[in-house]
């Protein structure tokens, strides 16, 4: 599903990832985890597509990233849903509009589009808010309707970037039980934390980054 | 293109133009004023032609004679005219006659010339030669043959102040060209802002879109739309704005050289459907440098 081989990734001087290979295999939970600034969050952009490497390449679905065209790529995101740290939500938009704009972009019947965000909406518990403007939903709130906006195009890959940062441990068992049950239903989630606690409550795949480099990858 | 994409498109550029409105009304207010000054220019120009191009049609001559011209002179020049070939209108201007048409010219102005202590106007033989028959002659040999009679003192034809019409009608058509090209690329100018200002406003949308695989075309269409109905609106406003000046001025009568009143035109379909795809054109070429300059996501 998801293959990584010997990446490098700089920023400027800086080296957020230094010869990262691994292997995420279809329908698997992985957590990556490790401190602030160990290259998480840029492992996540590179699997997405929103940067590229400055050696090594990636798989998806055996497409390697750096050969695929522009409309290629973004026909791939489509498969692909990502959960941004800071929610990334269109704040003139209501929530309904923001999670159906994932769908809008493939041009399926406006009906269709309707009834699969309704159904999404209330998949992560916020169908009575489709109407509401997202600066005026709690944090947890905001951060179900980034979810929803990942998931409602059924992707094959979902990858989130520190999904639970901003919630408190109530909230954060809620959005993990829905990181959970989208997994069950065959979905392969990726999900960066550099908290220790979210990996002690459950029994996933961890890989372990520091200072950009691969630092453990265990099976727990 | 599936229908539903098209009619997301097309509400999308109704949305930003919505959003941003201030910022395209006063673009579509820029582009109606150089699209006007344009279509005036157009208009004044299909006049002037569609004047001398009547004008042309008939061919005209003035022959001036000398004072004191002999009776026996004036009938060999009156003569000479009268055998010129194909049907022409002929009149004899004597020289008091000439004094009374130019009173009534001037009219109000004309009180000066009863201070003169002679009449310096000449007596004139003026003659045209009917609508049609102009080009089986050769202006230019009967003027010469004209100029050799004896007691003629000069001799005027129409074919020669159109020609030199003519060449200041092409300096104004140069001018024209000249003018219009600069506002065309003002009001590329304007469209190219107003595009990258929306494309400024939608930034992080656009990022958002890119981000949920939306390809580029997708979120380009939009902002091209914008482009082409600033563009129809603009052509559109413009048209108007000449039909409305046409019909307050074309009930009012004009004069031109001292020719009596003329008929105004308006602009032929021709012409007006050139403005109005010059506008979209503009509008559209406006968008498309914008998306190409600023679109970088």
């Amino acid at each position: 599903m998801i293959q990584l081989f010997h990446l490098f990734k700089k920023y400027g001087p800086h080296i957020a990832l230094s010869d990262i290979s691994l292997r995420v295999a279809k329908g698997e939970f992985v957590f990556v985890t490790g401190p602030s600034g160990a290259g998480k969050t840029t492992l996540l952009r590179l699997i997405f597509g929103a940067e590229k490497p400055e050696r090594g390449y990636i798989l998806i679905n055996s497409v390697n990233l750096a050969r695929i065209s522009r409309s290629k790529q973004a026909f791939l995101r489509r498969k692909i849903g990502f959960v941004f740290q800071d929610f990334k939500l269109l704040p003139q938009r209501t929530v309904f509009e923001n999670v159906a704009i994932a769908l809008e972009v493939t041009g399926e019947p406006t009906r269709w589009i309707r009834k699969k965000t309704r159904q999404t909406l209330e998949l992560v518990g916020l169908d009575d808010k489709e109407k509401v403007y997202p600066l005026s939903l709690s944090g947890g709130e905001q951060q179900r309707v980034a979810i929803a906006r990942a998931i409602v195009k059924a992707p094959v890959i979902l990858l989130a970037d520190e999904p639970t940062g901003n919630l408190d441990p109530d909230l954060t068992r809620e959005i993990m039980a829905l990181f959970g049950s989208i997994h069950q239903k065959g979905t392969t989630v990726v999900i960066a934390t550099h908290s220790r606690d979210l990996l002690e409550d459950v029994a996933y795949r961890t890989i372990l980054l520091q200072g950009g480099k691969l630092a453990g990858d265990t099976c727990a | 293109m599936r229908i539903r994409f098209r009619t997301y498109f097309a509400k999308q550029a109704l949305a930003d133009i919505r959003d941003n409105l201030t910022v395209h009304v006063l673009g579509l207010g820029t582009m109606v004023s150089s699209l006007l000054i344009f279509g005036v220019f157009l208009l004044f120009f299909v006049n002037i032609s569609s004047w001398i191009h009547e004008w042309g049609n008939t061919l005209s001559f003035s022959v001036y004679l000398k004072d004191g011209i002999s009776a026996y002179k004036r009938d060999k020049v009156d003569a000479f005219i009268r055998q010129l070939p194909g049907e022409k209108t002929l009149r004899y201007i004597s020289k008091e006659d000439a004094m009374v048409d130019l009173k009534e010219t001037l009219g109000s102005d004309a009180a000066f010339l009863n201070r003169l202590s002679r009449n310096p106007l000449p007596a004139s033989y003026e003659f045209f030669f009917e609508r049609g028959k102009k080009h089986d002659l050769n202006p230019k040999a009967i003027k010469e043959a004209l100029t050799e009679l004896d007691g003629v003192a000069d001799v005027q034809c129409s074919e020669e102040l159109l020609n030199n019409f003519k060449a200041i009608m092409d300096m104004l058509e140069s001018i024209g060209f000249l003018v219009g090209g600069l506002l065309c690329l003002c009001v590329v100018f304007i469209m190219t802002n107003t595009i990258k200002l929306t494309i400024f406003y939608r930034k992080t949308e656009i990022e958002i879109l890119k981000l949920v695989g939306a390809t580029d075309w997708f979120i380009k269409l939009p902002f091209l739309l914008e482009g082409v109905i600033q563009g129809i609106l603009a052509g559109g406003l413009t048209l108007l704005a000449l039909v409305c000046g046409y019909l307050f001025f074309a009930t009012k009568e004009v004069h031109f050289l001292g020719m009596n009143s003329l008929d105004l035109a308006f602009l032929s379909f021709g012409h007006m459907a050139l403005l109005f795809l010059i506008s979209v054109g503009l509008g559209l070429m406006g968008s498309v440098i914008a998306l190409g300059r600023f679109f970088k996501v």
